[in-house]
């Protein structure tokens, strides 16, 4: 276990596209990082899954980096933060929502798979290390941010939330 | 700069209930996922934007106040976010421009 009380700082900062796909047969849903500068719309077989593009959004992917010991986290396996307003009660995410009090918000680290049927969803280092990361100066205000894996979402497809990215932005006028 | 003071010298309209605090600093954009690698805590967020997700981003960077320009009006949903974070939201007639140039004349940089 390491010992140093991190101080983290993002890193390896990339900007791009946020791409989201659905599998018509299975309503899965499939989303990817692109540094292209058109995103990529292509459709395509891949198993039983038949991918359709379903849209796409400015976004930035990054790392976080330990000032004091050096420590990288990769979050490659993050696409995405979602500011979860679920009141589920029967799904964890929607429970840990309804628990918070003032200044307490609940967000979402997508991972790549919605289904998480092809492999694990966002590493726990890496929601530990995002967690501790936005908390670092929020503490002093008296609030918090609880960051969890989108594998605790009930549906996260259906899931009421509000993902950090750059949609609308042509609605700008 | 405490916020109270940096509204009335700018003539901003307060449209959420806050908690007074001081303003270090100032970050201007319109993308969330700028904000979210760029903007410093305790800073003044300058943008047209009144998407809900401003909000969210606007919460994890700390951000001490949010000034949406060009009059635009941000749903109550949004409203309630603000309030719900702690988050100061005004509304400013101005545009970005002759916005940024009344924080230059108070010493901002």
């Amino acid at each position: 276990m390491n010992p140093c009380s991190h101080e983290w700082f993002m890193c390896h900062i990339r900007h791009g596209y946020l791409v989201v796909e659905g599998c018509f047969e299975c309503g899965g849903r499939l989303s990817f990082f692109s540094e292209e500068p058109v995103p990529p719309v292509d459709e395509y077989r891949q198993g039983r899954h038949f991918w359709n593009y379903m849209g796409s959004s400015q976004t930035v992917k990054f790392d976080l980096q330990c000032r004091r010991c050096g420590t990288t986290v990769s979050l490659e396996d993050v696409n995405g933060i979602m500011f979860s307003e679920c009141h589920d009660r029967d799904c964890q995410v929607g429970a840990l929502v309804t628990q918070q009090g003032p200044g307490s918000l609940v967000y979402v680290a997508l991972c790549p798979d919605s289904t998480h049927a092809a492999g694990p969803c966002v590493s726990k280092e890496g929601i530990e290390a995002l967690t501790q990361y936005f908390n670092q100066d929020l503490g002093a205000l008296g609030r918090k941010v609880i960051v969890v894996p989108c594998k605790l979402c009930n549906s996260i497809d259906r899931c009421r939330g509000t993902v950090i990215a750059d949609v609308g932005l042509t609605d700008i006028q | 700069m405490k916020i109270s003071e940096l509204a009335e010298k700018t003539g901003l309209k307060a449209i959420n209930d806050y908690a007074d605090r001081e303003v270090e600093g100032v970050y201007i954009s319109d993308m969330v996922s700028d904000i979210i690698t760029s903007a410093k805590r305790n800073s003044v967020l300058v943008t047209l934007q009144t998407h809900k997700s401003l909000v969210a981003a606007a919460n994890l960077v700390a951000a001490a106040m949010i000034v949406v320009v060009k009059g635009r009006q941000p749903s109550d949903d949004v409203v309630e976010l603000a309030t719900r974070t702690g988050i100061a939201l005004f509304v400013s007639d101005l545009d970005t421009w002759a916005f940024a140039r009344k924080l230059t004349q108070l010493g901002f940089e």
